[in-house]
Parts: C-alpha cells; sequence; structure tokens
C-alpha cells in the first residue's frame, strides 16, 4: 500500500474533529474522500502533510505511512522534497504577486535537474494550455477556474508521486470542473497517485476508483466508488435523491 | 558590476565627507556662524568675523592648527561638554548656570544689551521693563531670553504668549518688519548690524542687563589650556590687539 | 553681493545631503527589514519588544532622538558628526521602515506561507524566497514616500554641526541678509532631490511589477 491511515484521532484544542479513521491509497490508484462541510477532510489532508499543527490541530494517535515510512517523522517539507506528497491546498492558495510562470518555476525551487524542470514545465502547460497562453499574467487576475489549473499545475512541478487535492471544483462552473477532472485522470494515467477530497460526490464518484465516505469525523462506508456511488444512504444525502 | 559601482561610489563619499571632520592634534573650536559680526561666513564660504580673527590670532599663539566646526548655538555647550569640540567661542555671557557645565576663560569682549525697533515705533520706552508691555522677540538660549523669562515673564510683568523665541537674531528681525513683533532684543553688536543694514529698524535702547563681559567655553577641568588661553587674552589685551579688532568689526 | 558664489555656497551642501540620506537610507532599510521579520515572525515575546521599540521611536521627534542618539550613544566613540548624525538618521527611519515593511509582510503571508509550504519550502525558506520578495515589491510605494522624508529629514543633522544644504542656507542669510533667497534655494535643491528619487523609484516599481496584461 502506498498509503496508510489507521486509527486517526486529530483534535483542535478540546474539539475532536476525527474519531479514529482509517483508509488506504493503492498505488496509482485515484481515491476520493467525501464529506459535508465540516466532516474533517481538509483536517485529514493537513495531517498527511505534516501541517496540521500550523492549523492549530495536534495528532493524538494513530499511524500515517507512506511506502511503509512513519510520515510522523518527516518535516513538512521533507514530507514534499524527501517522499513527494504534495497537497493542492483548499481557496487555490497561489503566489498572488507573482507571474503564472513564477508561480510554476518556484515549486521547483529545491530540485537541481533544470532540464527535467523544463521538460516538466512543457508538461504543465501540454495538460493545461490555458497556463501558457497566461505565462506572464499576474495570478491573482486569473479567472477561478485558471487558478485551480495553476495550483494542480504547481504541485506537478514537484513531480510527486503521491498528490492531494482539496475540493479542486468549489466554486467551478461545470464546466471548468469537467475540464479539470479530466486532466487530473490523465495525470492519474501518467503515474501519480491522487487522493481527492471532494463535497461534490457526484463528480468524485465518476473520475475514482476507490471512495470513502467521511461524516463528522468518522469513516462511515467505502468500497469501490461505483458501489459506494450506489448506497442508497450516499444517495441520499449526497447525490440529490 | 552596477551595484558594485554605487557601492564604491557611497564608501568613498563617505569616505571624503569624514576626512573634513575631527581629527588628531588640531584644536576643534566650534561657533554659530549665524551671528554677524562676531562669527559668520563671508562671501567666500570661509570662517570670518570678530570671534573668529581673535581666535585663530589666540590659536597662532598657542602654535596650533585650528579647525572650526560650525553648529547651531544651542549644540555648542553640550557639543563642549561631551567632549565633541575642544572649546567654543560664540559671544557667550558667563553664567551660573552654564558654568556647572562648562569652564570660561576671562572676558575678551564687554558688549550691551539692545532694543530694536521699527522707525516709525513711537511709543513708551525709557527703561529695560518698558518692554513687557509689547511683543517681543530673542534668540532663545541667549542671555537676553534668560532676561526676558526671569526678569519680565517671572515676575508677571508680561505674559509669556508675548515673547517669541526664535533660532537667530535675523529670523527675529524679518518678523520685527512683518509687524509680528514690536520689538527684539539682543546684544548691542549684532543689533547695530541689523539696524545698520534695515533702513526701517533702529536701535531705542540700551542696558547693560545680563550681558557684559564675554568668553570663551572650555570644558570641565581644562585647567591648562583656560591658563594659556587666558594669559593670551591679557597679552592682547595689552597690545591693543582687540582694540583694533573691536574697531574693525564693531564700528566700521 | 556674489550671487554666483551665493549659489554655489549653499549647493556644495547637496554632498552632505546626499551623503547623509544614502547613508541613513539603506541603514534604516537593514534594520527595519530585521525588526520587521522578527515583529511579524519571532513570536510573541519579540513581537512585544518591537511593537514597544516603534512606538517610542515613532513618538519622539527625530530631532530630539537625533541629540540623545548623538550625544549620549556615540558619548564614547569618537564618530564624526556625520557618521553619528547618518547612522542616528537610519535608527530613526528604521522604525519607519520597520511598519512599511511589516505591513508588506502581513499582506503577503497568511495564505502565501501556507501555499509555500506545500510546494515543500521550510518556514525561513519560505520566508526569503516568498515573503520577503513580493513584500518588498508591495513596499515599494510606501516606501518611496519615506525616502523623499529621510531626504528631507537629512537637514536636521546641521543641529550637529553638519554644513549641509539647510545649515548653510542659514549661514549666508545671517551673513548677507537674504533669507528669502538662501531658503528659496536651499527649497529647490531638497525638492529637486525628492523629484529625482521618486522618478527613480517609480522605474524601479514599474520595471519589478509584473504586467497585468502581456
Ligand atoms: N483551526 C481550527 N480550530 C478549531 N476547529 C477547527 C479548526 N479547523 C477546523 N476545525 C473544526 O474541525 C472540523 C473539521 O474541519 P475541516 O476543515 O477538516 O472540515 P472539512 O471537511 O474540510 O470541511 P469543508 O468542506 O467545509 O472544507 C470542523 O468542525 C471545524 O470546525
Ligand atoms: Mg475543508
Amino acid at each position: 500500500m502506498l498509503l496508510s491511515i489507521k486509527d486517526l484521532f486529530v483534535t483542535y484544542g478540546a474539539i475532536e474533529a476525527l474519531h479514529g479513521i482509517s483508509f488506504d491509497g493503492e498505488e496509482g490508484g485515484i481515491v476520493t474522500l467525501i464529506g459535508a462541510n465540516g466532516a474533517g477532510k481538509s483536517t485529514t489532508l493537513w495531517s498527511i502533510v505534516r501541517q496540521i499543527k500550523e492549523m492549530g490541530g495536534k495528532v493524538d494517535s494513530g499511524s500515517m505511512e507512506f511506502k511503509g515510512e512513519d510520515l510522523s517523522k518527516y518535516s513538512p517539507h521533507d514530507v514534499v522534497n524527501k517522499l513527494g506528497i504534495t497537497l493542492v491546498p483548499e481557496g487555490r492558495r497561489v503566489f498572488s504577486n507573482m507571474s503564472v510562470l513564477e508561480n510554476l518555476k518556484i515549486a521547483a525551487f529545491g530540485r537541481k535537474d533544470k532540464e527535467d524542470v523544463a521538460q516538466d514545465l512543457e508538461r504543465v502547460f501540454g495538460i493545461f494550455p490555458r497556463l501558457e497562453e497566461r505565462k506572464s499574467q499576474l495570478a491573482d487576475l486569473l479567472s477561478g477556474g485558471e487558478l485551480q489549473m495553476l495550483a494542480v499545475g504547481r504541485s506537478l512541478m514537484n513531480r510527486g508521486s503521491l498528490m492531494l487535492l482539496d475540493e479542486p471544483s468549489m466554486g467551478l462552473a461545470p464546466i471548468l470542473v469537467q475540464e479539470l477532472f479530466g486532466n487530473l485522470a490523465t495525470i492519474n494515467k501518467e503515474g501519480s497517485t491522487i487522493l481527492l477530497v471532494e463535497q461534490n460526490a457526484h463528480l468524485a464518484l465518476r473520475y475514482t476508483t476507490k471512495a470513502y465516505v467521511l461524516e463528522t469525523g468518522t469513516i462511515t462506508l467505502s468500497g469501490s466508488s461505483e458501489e459506494v456511488g450506489k448506497n442508497p444512504e450516499v444517495k441520499k444525502a449526497y447525490l440529490g435523491g | 558590476m552596477k551595484h558594485r559601482n554605487a557601492l564604491l561610489l557611497v564608501i568613498l563619499l563617505a569616505l571624503a565627507l569624514t576626512a573634513c571632520q575631527k581629527t588628531s592634534d588640531n584644536l576643534v573650536v566650534g561657533t554659530s556662524a549665524d551671528y554677524p559680526p562676531y562669527e559668520y561666513v563671508d562671501e567666500a564660504g570661509n570662517m570670518a568675523g570678530f570671534d573668529i580673527e581673535l581666535m585663530a590670532e589666540i590659536a597662532k599663539r598657542m602654535d596650533v592648527k585650528i579647525e572650526w566646526q560650525d553648529m547651531p548655538f544651542d549644540s555648542l555647550i553640550q557639543a563642549v561638554q561631551e567632549g565633541k569640540i575642544d572649546a567654543s567661542i560664540s559671544c557667550f555671557n558667563y553664567s551660573e548656570e552654564r558654568a556647572q557645565l562648562v569652564d570660561f576663560s576671562d572676558p575678551y569682549h564687554t558688549s550691551e544689551d539692545a532694543f530694536i525697533a521699527m522707525k516709525d515705533f513711537t511709543k513708551k520706552f525709557t527703561k529695560a521693563e518698558d518692554a513687557a508691555n509689547y511683543k517681543l522677540g530673542v534668540q532663545s538660549g541667549t542671555m537676553q531670553d534668560e532676561w526676558i523669562t526671569e526678569e519680565l515673564i517671572e515676575t508677571g510683568l508680561m505674559s509669556e504668549s508675548n515673547l517669541s523665541r526664535y533660532e537667530r537674531v535675523d529670523q527675529a528681525a524679518l518678523d520685527l518688519k512683518a509687524g509680528r513683533i514690536d520689538i527684539l532684543m539682543a546684544d548691542d553688536v549684532p543689533a547695530g548690524v541689523i539696524a545698520s543694514q534695515d533702513d526701517d529698524l533702529e536701535i531705542i535702547y540700551k542696558e547693560m542687563l545680563y550681558t557684559g563681559p564675554i568668553n570663551i567655553v572650555l570644558p570641565k577641568g581644562s585647567a591648562d589650556l583656560q591658563a594659556e588661553i587666558n594669559r593670551i587674552i591679557a597679552e592682547l589685551k595689552a597690545e591693543g590687539f582687540i582694540e583694533k579688532l573691536a574697531i574693525k568689526y564693531f564700528y566700521e | 553681493m556674489d550671487f554666483a558664489k551665493f549659489f554655489q555656497y549653499i549647493a556644495s551642501g547637496t554632498a552632505y545631503t546626499v551623503g547623509v540620506t544614502l547613508i541613513a537610507l539603506p541603514f534604516g532599510l537593514v534594520l527595519g527589514l530585521i525588526l520587521s521579520l522578527m515583529h511579524v515572525y519571532g513570536g510573541k515575546f519579540l513581537s512585544r519588544i518591537m511593537a514597544v521599540y516603534s512606538t517610542i521611536m515613532r513618538g519622539i521627534p527625530p530631532i530630539v532622538l537625533l541629540f540623545i542618539l548623538y550625544f549620549m550613544v556615540s558619548g564614547n566613540i569618537n564618530l564624526s558628526p556625520f557618521w553619528a548624525g547618518s547612522i542616528s538618521l537610519g535608527i530613526v527611519s528604521s522604525a519607519y521602515q520597520m511598519e512599511i515593511i511589516r505591513g508588506a509582510l502581513l499582506s503577503v503571508s497568511g495564505s502565501q506561507m501556507m501555499a509555500a509550504r506545500s510546494i515543500g519550502m521550510s518556514r525561513m525558506q519560505a520566508i526569503r524566497h516568498i515573503i520577503i520578495p513580493q513584500a518588498l515589491r508591495l513596499a515599494i510605494p510606501p516606501w518611496s514616500n519615506e525616502a523623499a522624508i529621510v531626504i528631507k529629514d537629512s537637514s536636521l543633522v546641521y543641529a550637529l554641526g553638519v554644513p549641509e544644504v539647510l545649515r548653510r542656507a542659514q549661514l549666508i542669510s545671517a551673513s548677507t541678509q537674504e533669507p528669502f533667497l538662501a531658503y528659496i534655494t536651499a527649497g529647490l535643491i531638497y525638492f529637486a532631490l525628492v523629484f529625482i528619487t521618486n522618478r527613480l523609484l517609480n522605474r524601479l516599481e514599474k520595471r519589478l511589477a509584473i504586467p497585468a496584461n502581456p
């Protein structure tokens, strides 16, 4: 198993946000974690990338392993640089005062293989031609969909083996969401494992192979995305009937 | 490369500027060169005046090179006290407060207090205290300032709001002409210069109040320097040198 | 009166005015940057101290600070009035520059720090590579204001005996009884210096800015 989470408890002060969740991510797979507002989806991702402390939270117990290695031994930047786990954070956090190109280039700041960086840049532009058209534009002035593409593109520049995405569909027009998810499928085929966190269950289940349902800090259902999509409870709660 | 040149320029400029500052064996003498005819800069931009020429002669007889340091009058006493300069000659009158901070040489000249007004001033002014009835101007920190403060304001003869304190006498003269003050009180020598340069102004009254003898200011505990300067002042007085200087600067 | 000499005498103070500014401004920038970083990222204790520093330094008239720093701090070290004045002015300016950079840091910070962490930067790397460059870019317009203030405040070192433009205007005004001409000349020199500086900084700002519509 590439990623394996067992019995994870996370608290924010007196509030327990995750009550012992467990889930796995298979190498090369595309997994989704669906849940409503406040279910604990972002909390889970921040815990994996070891940034939970910055968010004011704390992992109380449980284990998180990546390729059999204990994640708690790694600093937030080593999680990215040594393990290749990248997070595309909620809310399209890009460097707003830098150009599109600067945003992409700076993401590869730690890499010495300059030629490969140039190749990866071409790859990002291949997947998101729109970013190439806008490459010298200030990131602040991009549209919502373009910003999300930039956030994803930036994490591609790190050549991650595991990409975590926090609600990439949020606030995007349906056409843009489809375009973006189509791109995620391409990225997945090219070798990156993907863990997708979504409220938009309908879409998430369509583009993934495995799914977990998270409800107020507890995983209530898991299975193949197809099976989960057929579950009557899920249909009622997330798929509008 | 460009940046390096800029840095070099800054360093060179700084070095060039520091080169003009206090070095070693020279006698660094402070003065506030905005008080003609005692001390001022001449057309060539050099220090000139009664005090300047006198001090130059004293230094010559001491066989030291003099290095002038101009600074505002208010800063001079403190600069002497902190050892930033070795001595100061800037028309200083003796006072007990000043004597607690610095030492004085023997007096080298004696001056009076003068009151200047516009020529068309016709109101009553027969004794110094009459000044209390008018809007007054004075250079701050001078003996005249002290006299007004102690004899007119603290005694209740006038309110402080009727007194304007100026950094320099020439500023006060401008306000006098503009009508913002009625009377300007100053040392009689610079007052004479102002009155002679400006046809609208004249000295209406003179008296020796707090002023009087003027002295060179020295750091506390510089007895050797003080003794030598006093000896030379006595010598210059005996030779008539100081009198000649006074005529040159004050009465010609 | 010889007008050429009159102007030349005042104008020759420009070297001092420029010199004081060229020392005070960068000195204040480096100090201000360090202090603002301590203020924003140094934790509660340092942040408190910086806030106090800023309040005190900005609450006292520059001329008073100049005297205190010159006579007290440099009382034992024999600094020339020029250097002591320039450095003192730089210290005064550091409090203002700290506030300018702090404002810029805060307006970049938050989400940018998160974004930097998620591309694998450590806190220090994020501050160095992401936060500072963007903050400095944002700080240029308010900073050019401060540059103009320092140019004008450089006249304060006259109180320590540096023969810069203003002091020369005072001296020549006292000896020639031409205060209006003397101060107009000084005013024009300051205006020219501020004008040129603002022009240069505007250019810098434009060069560093990213075109909105390439
Ligand atoms: N910094 C924090 N301090 C205190 N409580 C927090 C903090 N961040 C999140 N929480 C709480 O933890 C719970 C889980 O939050 P989380 O952000 O992980 O939810 P989410 O599933 O990502 O929701 P959304 O879909 O709205 O983004 C919520 O009840 C939330 O209020
Ligand atoms: Mg969330």
